[in-house]
């Protein structure tokens, strides 16, 4: 493998990490873009995420990766797993907001912070108390298809981890600029008050952010499934850090700006493990990130200046 | 002045309700203490010990206990949520309360090396022995390291396995002679056992040829280990050698079945796992040797009785921890009727020189001691993982096929 190959390869698997990063990234920055909190329950919501989306291959007679299925069975199969899981986790993050941190809302300082730390605790409790510790086997149906450019591998699950994530952000963009809901959650994120006043269901807004933050994170812990073919409860933890340090390094309230940092911290991750050394990698994803905000506090894409009072 | 009287007195009264249950409890049971790791990534494996360590003293007590007394075992968890596999602060902490009821005489477990490495400082200072079944880190019978696994100068740490001093350099033997691997690559997931383990077996490929093309440390809690593989794949090496246990080694194992396919693999006794088998699963783990620090067991006529008991009453086959776990049980036991026997008077000391002068048959042979507490036999065997459609695939006593004994240094 000349050097060449080696970097390659090693893009490809950077932007698979990233595009998992950066559709986690936008759950973080969307809640933060709405009601100005960093919601740490989003980690364990896409841990539970993959656990609901092995739950139900499981259910639908996959084990391991011993049963394979093909062309439209395999799209099908697919397709209604991730809807089921974004859907499920979707709905999680709803009740959270309901449960948690509605009655916490205009409460000043950091409670609503310190509930979402106490609420991912649940989340890891639960599921490490209901599922066990080990390292469960993901069911994939995927054949393990991979196309070789010399000494370049290019798989079949990359390819389709890039598809769904594009397809996700591609569709959030839509949502947030051309619905009318859309509008109404860019109205709430630049002043709250005044899109009350204009008529604006600002409840409704913050439940439908939750919703679709959450259930991105759901898509991005079953893709995370498919990719490894592995789950455990600890997932949440180092996925959530690396894609929360995505959001604010891309600016944090900054849609676009989630998607380039995820994909950013998915580079420099493969890419500083290569040329550096692989144990190195937090130092130097997190040394990147204070030297951003050094020089760009509000982050690559975010806008400078305060938008609210 | 109010706050501390009130402290003297519930401290007195505290005092006296604890001393009378010692006293009544002190002539009807002795309590053996057992930390494992029964949270986490090694709680499947921590069970298989733990239920030999239970056969053996269910069994002591239908044959009548100790003089008498009765058997019990006080059982504590040594994994964490935080951790996800054992956390050696935590093992600390149990073996200290286990320190504090003067009624525990010795110490059945731990699984782990990293555990073992909290332990023994604790237990030295009480003079109370334990006896493990499955850590294998040298360091902690190693004299260079007694001042600190020793601080009282007397070996606690009693085994019913060998060490990594064998194990890992054993391995290097059968990658070079046996499997004839020209190359290799090691891991180690950054644990007190892994890193031991690995440094072993790279001191002995170096020595006998086997070129070592690189090192690096694999962190647990990380998923990806995607880039590390491809860094590894570019220099094309024809071996790679994982020291460390199953939270890294099912991660790596999974995603190296992809981006190395057609390498030789192996590990320790670390990998030599039912989590290993069900966590990484076939086609993936197929190919995988692991050695065990010891003689392979659950195919000994001897211990074919035993086996038995153990399906029966847990409905799942034991493994060979399984076995050195209940053998070092039984070696507690006799070292205890021994004393109690023997009409000394039956302290922690006591048991500790018992344990030391050990010479028992059990279930793997005869079970003795040097006089650092390390076992006398230094037998290492090889398994490979081997699919086995006759069985069901999680099946690790028919999954991990046995290969022979490793070549001896």
């Amino acid at each position: 493998m000349s050097f060449q190959d080696v970097l390659i390869q090693q893009v490809i698997n950077g932007l698979s990490i990233g595009a998992m990063y950066a559709l986690l990234a936008l759950g973080f920055t969307m809640v933060y873009g709405i009601i100005e909190l960093i919601n740490f329950s989003h980690f364990n919501i896409f841990m539970v995420g993959t656990f609901i989306s092995m739950l139900l291959l499981q259910a639908m007679g996959f084990n391991g990766q011993s049963t394979l299925l093909y062309g439209l069975p395999l799209i099908g199969v697919l397709t209604f797993a991730l809807l089921a899981t974004m859907l499920a986790t979707g709905l999680l993050g709803v009740v959270i907001e309901r449960l948690a941190l509605r009655p916490l809302r205009g409460v000043p300082g950091t409670a609503p912070m310190i509930t979402t730390i106490g609420v991912s605790y649940i989340l890891y409790n639960i599921v490490l108390l209901t599922q066990g510790g080990t390292a469960k086997n993901f069911p994939n149906p995927m054949p393990p298809y991979h196309w070789d450019f010399g000494n370049v591998t290019l798989k079949l699950r990359e390819v389709l981890l890039w598809g769904i994530a594009l397809v996700l952000m591609i569709g959030l963009q839509l949502f947030v600029h051309r619905t009318k809901l859309g509008k109404a959650m860019q109205a709430t994120a630049q002043d709250q008050e005044a899109a009350r006043m204009v008529g604006v269901d600002v409840d409704r807004v913050i439940v439908t952010t939750f919703f679709v933050g959450s259930s991105l994170a759901g898509a991005a812990g079953f893709i995370f499934g498919l990719y490894y073919n592995y789950a455990n409860y600890q997932i949440g933890y180092t996925a959530g850090l690396r894609a929360f340090t995505a959001a604010v390094l891309g600016g944090i309230g900054s849609i676009p700006g989630a998607m380039l940092g995820g994909v950013l911290i998915g580079l420099i991750e493969s890419i500083g493990g290569q040329l550096i050394a692989v144990r190195w990698t937090d130092v130097i994803i997190f040394s990147l990130l204070v030297l951003v905000l050094v020089f760009r506090p509000s982050g690559l894409l975010g806008t400078a200046g305060p938008t609210k009072s | 002045m109010r706050l501390s009287k009130f402290a003297a007195v519930s401290a007195v009264a505290l005092a006296a309700v604890a001393g009378a249950s010692w006293a009544s409890a002190d002539d009807k049971t002795i309590k053996l203490g057992i930390t494992l790791p029964i949270t986490g990534a090694d709680a499947a494996d921590a069970l298989l010990i733990q239920h030999g360590f239970e056969i053996a003293i269910q069994e002591a007590n239908a044959a009548g206990g100790i003089k008498g007394m009765k058997l019990e075992a006080v059982i504590k968890d040594s994994g964490t949520a935080t951790a996800g596999q054992y956390d050696p602060a935590q093992a600390a902490t149990n073996t200290k309360a286990l320190v504090g009821d003067p009624d525990v005489m010795a110490v059945l477990g731990p699984e782990m090396s990293g555990e073992g490495k909290a332990m023994a400082p604790i237990l030295s200072e009480a003079d109370m022995a334990l006896i493990t079944p499955s850590a294998t880190n040298p360091d902690l019978t190693d004299p260079a390291h007694a001042a600190q696994y020793m601080p009282k100068g007397r070996p606690v740490f009693f085994r019913t396995v060998t060490t990594d001093a064998f194990q890992g350099p054993n391995m290097a033997n059968f990658f070079k002679e046996t499997i004839k691997a020209t190359n290799v690559y090691i891991l180690d997931d950054a644990g007190a056992y892994g890193v031991g383990i690995s440094d072993a077996f790279q001191k002995q490929a170096e020595k006998i040829g086997l070129k070592v093309l690189g090192r690096d440390q694999l962190d647990p809690k990380e998923a990806d280990y995607t880039t590390v593989l491809t860094k590894i794949k570019a220099l094309n090496p024809d071996s790679i050698y994982f020291g460390g246990v199953n939270q890294a080694g099912v991660k790596l194992a999974k995603q190296m079945a992809e981006i190395l396919p057609n390498v030789k693999k192996g590990g320790g006794d670390g990998i030599y796992s039912a989590e290993f088998l069900t966590g990484v699963g076939f086609p993936a783990v197929e190919g995988w040797y692991c050695t065990n620090a010891g003689p392979h067991l659950t195919d000994d006529p001897a211990a074919q009785k035993y086996v038995e008991t153990y399906k029966a009453q847990f409905k799942t086959a034991p493994n060979d921890y399984s076995i050195t776990a209940y053998d070092g049980a039984l070696v507690v036991i006799d070292a205890l009727k021994r004393v109690a026997e023997g009409g000394k008077g039956l302290t922690r000391s006591n048991v500790r020189d018992a344990i030391q002068a050990s010479n028992l048959k059990t279930l793997q042979g005869v079970v003795s001691f040097d006089k650092m507490g390390d076992i006398n036999d230094r037998t290492v065997s090889v398994f490979q993982f081997h699919k086995n459609d006759k069985f069901p695939l999680d099946d690790s006593g028919h999954q991990i096929a046995y290969i022979g004994v490793a070549p001896q240094s």
